[in-house]
């Protein structure tokens, strides 16, 4: 075994590398590869990817595996599984870190089954316990509880991180590139995408985003769900939504936040016309600051807000929609 | 078609959480033990295949006796037979053991078309199992599935769309294969009475945990338990982040009303912008 610490690049469908790789090769930077001794490198998995190891550089990384291969060209279970399977096997990391996204949670259990690791999903911190071990911490019992779990001496130890819970922090280093050599057969990919269907959004994405502003059942329709996204889009915010308005058919469901749907923890979360159920707050109760609108004193969501206007949010969003974009204009 | 469905029992997270003396784990007693439910819309998935497609549903669940109770709900939802794999004494079993145990079952089993499951457990939160048993089968699989679009028996294949940021996709998936369930996929149905009526008599097998093989499934003997856990739970805490519960009322009512509306967005926005700094 090599006491070194990967990282594995999550990727947009567009190709490009998303932020929670930036943050997580800053934190195992810190708190694991440092204490532990060992290298923190980038890994690349996907058709094309090479071209991004400079990337994963900037953000620390001393050394980056690359698997490239056309097989991997849109994301499939089955070619990323055998690709980080056979890259641990040979290569023996001590610990291995990847993104809480919907890939991550696709396939980075799979491949801790098929090498015999242990793995922990969505960490909120990763450390180095007493017994050198990865020790993370998670959300459990719908956000309501928070366990710290240590790693038995078993290897390799992976897990994977919730998008916006460290900051990325540049720290250039010229990766060493190594080809991967991990050799994929097209018959062993058996599920095929027949089809792709990307959103054009200007958005930030939800679980990326620094402001999530988001209604609930109170909006009350469709075509009043314009009033979250034009303050949405006057502060540079992703939308978001309760699974009430979810179902009530005023938005889709990719916008749902909660226990079941995205969990995302900006520094701004305004929550409209939402009650703040417990499965909710499962969802963004990590958020920084809290700001509810909402007609009811006694909504709950007043017990757990850093700032609140009872009020109708039909009389108290557009002016305050108005005000933020003049100061947002002014500068 | 045969239909196996994984079904696990969890606290209802409503509930007030306190951890246990020993603060590593959460207190259960008095506390209310529900289906998954992710694994409700896991049951009416495989119940809806079964009604355009013929067949049965079996279900497996892991755990002790309690877990019987849910057993039942999803036998009267519709489901055919039941196993519980039974062990009292191993709350704290990995997600990589009960995988395997839960694998090595199946194949006793026998052939089977589709393992349905739900994406994770509300109270644990692991979000691996079912993943985990796809591995152990050597079958594929699609997770947090939004929407089965076709099942094809005889064509030994099935459509399934799934959401990813920024997106969607529609992949097809040859059978037997697995599915693991977010929210939303389905409405779950309730148990009718007659339904649990008819539960009490369909077949449940119970296999004993100490009965089991675990050097055939690759495990240590110590793999059951807290002791063989990969990874242990050892500290748990209930977050607590103060909240500054600064809200602006109405002077007459609780709600702002005429020029208090105004000014009330303009109080927002300074404490946002000056006292938060996030504006
Ligand atoms: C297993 C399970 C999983 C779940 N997962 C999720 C999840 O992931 N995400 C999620 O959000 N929910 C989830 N839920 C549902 C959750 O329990 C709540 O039902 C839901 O969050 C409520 O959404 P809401 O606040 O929009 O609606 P409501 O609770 O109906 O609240 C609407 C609020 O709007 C206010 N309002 C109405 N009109 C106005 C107005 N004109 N101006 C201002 N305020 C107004 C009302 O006072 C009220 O407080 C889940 C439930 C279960 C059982
Ligand atoms: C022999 C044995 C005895 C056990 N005895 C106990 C006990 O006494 N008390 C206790 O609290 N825990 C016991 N467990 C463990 C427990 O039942 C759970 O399986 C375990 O907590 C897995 O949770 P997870 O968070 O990893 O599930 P996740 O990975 O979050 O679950 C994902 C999905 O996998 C499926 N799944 C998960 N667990 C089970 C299960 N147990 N049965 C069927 N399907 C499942 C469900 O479809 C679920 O939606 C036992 C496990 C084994 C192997």
């Amino acid at each position: 075994m090599s006491n070194e610490v990967w990282v594995v690049a999550d990727l947009k469908i567009d190709g490009s590398v998303r932020k929670v790789t930036f943050e997580a090769l800053s934190e195992a930077g810190n708190k694991v590869a440092g204490k532990l001794g060992g290298k923190l490198c980038g890994v690349l998995i996907g058709s094309g990817v090479s071209g991004h190891a400079a990337e994963l550089g900037k953000y620390g990384a001393e050394k980056v595996y690359v698997v490239d291969n056309d097989l991997l060209k849109d994301f499939n279970t089955e070619g990323y599984t055998i690709a980080l399977s056979e890259l641990i096997k040979k290569h023996e990391p001590a610990v291995v870190i990847g993104g809480n996204t919907v890939f991550g949670q696709d396939y980075f259990p799979r491949v801790a089954a098929r090498v015999g690791a242990g793995v922990t999903m969505d960490a909120i911190s990763i450390d180095i316990s007493e017994q050198n071990t990865l020790k993370i911490e998670r959300f459990s019992h719908s956000s309501k509880a928070i366990p710290t779990q240590v790693f038995h001496q078993n290897y390799p130890m992976m897990t994977t991180v919730r998008p916006n819970s460290f900051k990325a922090v540049e720290n250039p280093k010229d990766p060493e590139i190594v080809e991967g050599g991990v050799e994929i057969n097209p018959a062993d990919i058996k599920t095929k995408v027949i089809e792709l269907q990307t959103k054009e959004s200007d958005r930030p994405e939800l679980t990326e985003a620094e402001r999530v502003i988001s209604g609930g059942r109170g909006l009350g329709s469709e075509e009043n769900f314009k009033y979250i996204y034009q303050l949405a889009d006057i502060l540079g915010a992703a939308a978001g939504a309760t699974r009430a308005a979810v179902d009530a058919g005023y938005c889709p469901y990719d916008m749902q936040v909660g226990q079941t749907g995205k969990a995302v923890s900006p520094n701004l979360y305004i929550a409209i016309a939402i009650s703040g159920s417990v499965q909710h707050f499962a969802g963004m109760g990590s958020s920084k600051v809290i700001v509810a609108i909402n007609k009811d004193p006694d909504a709950p969501i007043f017990q757990k807000c850093d700032y609140g206007i009872v009020g109708d949010l039909f009389d108290v969003l557009p002016p305050f929609t108005e005000k933020v974009r003049s100061l947002i204009a002014e500068g | 078609m045969k239909i196996l469905v994984l079904v696990s029992q969890t606290q209802d997270t409503e509930a007030k959480i306190q951890v246990s003396s020993s603060g590593d784990s959460i207190d259960t007693g008095g506390m209310k033990w529900i289906m998954n439910p992710y694994d409700e819309f896991a049951v009416e998935e495989a119940i809806q295949t079964k009604e355009k497609h013929g067949g049965e549903v079996v279900i497996i669940s892991v755990g002790p006796d309690r877990v019987l109770e849910t057993i039942r709900q999803a036998l009267a939802m519709g489901a055919d037979s039941a196993v519980q794999i039974k062990g009292d004494s191993f709350a704290e079993t990995d997600s990589f053991t009960v995988g395997k145990v839960i694998g090595g079952e199946i194949k006793k089993l026998g052939d089977f078309d589709i393992v349905f499951t739900g994406m994770k457990i509300i109270d644990e939160e692991s979000g691996q199992v079912g993943v985990q048993v796809a591995e152990e089968l050597g079958i594929p699989h699609v997770s947090l599935v939004s929407k089965v679009i076709q099942v094809d028996p005889a064509g030994k294949k099935a459509v399934c769309q799934k959401e990813i940021d920024g997106g969607h996709v529609t992949v097809e998936v040859p059978l037997p294969c697995l599915i693991t369930c977010p929210d939303a996929m389905n409405e779950p149905r309730y148990a009718s009475l007659p339904g649990i009526m008819k539960a009490k008599k369909k077949p449940l097998t119970v296999v004993n945990a100490e009965d089991l093989n675990l050097e055939e499934l690759g495990l240590s003997a110590q793999a059951l338990g807290k002791e063989g856990a990969r990874v242990k739970t050892t500290q748990i805490k209930v977050p607590e982040i103060e909240r500054k519960l600064t809200i602006i009322k109405g002077s007459d009512e609780p709600m702002v009303k005429g020029e208090e509306v105004e000014r009330s967005a303009e109080e927002l926005i300074k404490l946002l912008r000056e006292e938060a700094k996030v504006i």
